[in-house]
């Protein structure tokens, strides 16, 4: 198959990095680093939204197919089962401003909220490289920002870390992280009051580290300053993400 | 192509505006509008009527709890649906848990008569025939990849292998086709 024109000019740079994200041509790594850019960066969030809607009329090709009538069954059921209100985050991000606007343009803020919608859950920045155990990797969005914690937890090193930049204080609050482990019963345990413009590096607790397992559900609370005064109840949750491979 | 129904792309944007403000109810509504659209897409990137229908049941339970936070103000819900859902589809892929199958999309496409779902509901009339008009201006090579790797959720290592050439050549086609196609829809937004 011939090569057409080797000197054509190519795509590069970020808007290259946003078009392969919303393509869905990243894999590994790649992929691990350009989440936690749509999570820190704003500016390139926007670039991954510029690009969704020029593709999504492709959308249009694919035949059209009936789903068995199963299958509406199974949704209404599992809503009925869990009797689901939306998820309290949801309800609270209409209620409580948890953090300050960042000061990027609201119009860029904007666009990558709405990319956000596109991305799939579980944005963090890269792991360490040095570990071979894979990381698990919880990414909460906080409400009304195009903001998320990236929360990332590696096994070898029972380390944690958390990328809150990008946030700030508001100076009456504190948030503070909680492992919820999955089952019935469990209790929330504390991983920490969330230091907000920091990337920062957390060693555990090894009987916390243990419980740092898939499909755990990371919450964040909103306390007073200093964190909760009570280590067994976490304060309003004001947004949440779960444990998964990445 | 069946046009746009300006009829059902209203009552999609009143279902979707309902759900925003946690009306379940809606959601039914919205999946009756939407699901032979959105299960098609699933299914192409699938390619196994079981993946795609697991696909389907987890984007509208997705959908309905976070609801809040889609706008309801937005333009076009069913491109926003359209991606969300090509894009969780996609993440199924990617996780390594689904064995891609041949894709049976012929058997997929059959309808019963005279069910209301099967109208079609058209992303954005205006932005698609922009983007199938600029990917005319591609090359073959470069636009097949382009389609393919979008629509059938490839990565460049699947694509270079399927079409026979090395990585770096299937890279380039694809940058150059995107930097085309950028160019191309920016004069016309």
């Amino acid at each position: 198959m011939s090569t057409p024109g080797h000197d054509m000019p190519e795509l590069s740079g970020d808007d290259l990095l946003a078009a392969e994200y919303a393509m869905g041509l990243l894999e590994g790594e790649d992929l691990l680093a350009v989440r936690g850019r749509m999570a820190r960066e704003p500016a390139f969030a926007g670039l991954v939204a510029q690009w969704e809607p020029r593709l999504a009329p492709l959308l249009d090709e694919p035949a059209r197919a009936a789903p068995s009538p199963e299958v509406w069954s199974r949704i209404a059921g599992e809503l009925e089962e869990r009797d689901e209100a939306p998820s309290p985050v949801v309800l609270l991000q209409r209620r409580v401003a948890v953090w300050q606007r960042i000061a990027a343009g609201s119009a860029v803020a904007a666009v990558a909220a709405v990319a956000l919608l596109f991305v799939p859950l579980g944005n963090t920045p890269a792991p360490d490289p040095a570990t071979d155990a894979p990381p698990l990797v919880a990414s909460i969005p906080i409400a009304d920002t195009p903001l998320r914690i990236g929360v990332t937890f590696l096994p070898e090193r029972e380390e944690l870390l958390v990328a809150a930049d990008g946030l700030t204080a508001d100076g009456v609050h504190d948030h503070e992280l909680w492992l919820m482990p999955p089952g019935e019963g469990a209790q929330p345990q504390s991983l920490g009051v969330v230091a907000p413009g920091t990337q920062e590096r957390v060693s555990l607790d090894p009987s916390l580290a243990g419980a740092m397992r898939q499909g755990a559900q990371i919450l964040l609370s909103q306390e007073p300053l200093g964190g909760a005064p009570d280590k067994s109840a976490p304060g309003p949750v004001v947004a949440q993400g779960t444990l998964a491979k990445t | 192509m069946t046009p746009a129904s300006p009829e059902r792309r209203e009552q999609l944007k009143a279902a979707m505006l309902r759900l925003s403000k946690g009306d379940r109810d809606a959601l039914e509504v919205v999946y009756r509008l939407t699901s032979v659209k959105l299960f098609g897409i699933c299914l192409r990137i699938l390619g196994d009527r079981k993946e795609a229908e697991d696909a389907l049941q987890d984007v509208y339970i997705t959908l309905w709890r976070n609801a809040a936070r889609y706008d309801a103000k937005r333009a076009s819900p069913i491109a926003w649906l359209a991606t969300f859902a090509r894009n969780r589809a996609v993440d199924r892929l990617r996780t390594g848990k689904v064995r891609r199958g041949a894709v049976p999309v012929e058997a997929a496409a059959e309808l019963p008569d005279g069910d209301p779902s099967a109208d079609d509901l058209l992303i954005d009339a205006e932005r698609a025939a922009r983007v199938h008009a600029c990917l005319d201006t591609l090359d073959e090579p470069q636009r097949g990849a382009i389609r393919t790797a979008f629509l059938e959720g490839r990565t460049y290592a699947e694509l270079a292998e399927h079409n026979n050439v090395p990585l770096g050549t299937m890279k380039s086609w694809i940058r150059r086709g995107l930097l085309k196609l950028r160019t191309c829809m920016e004069g016309g937004e």
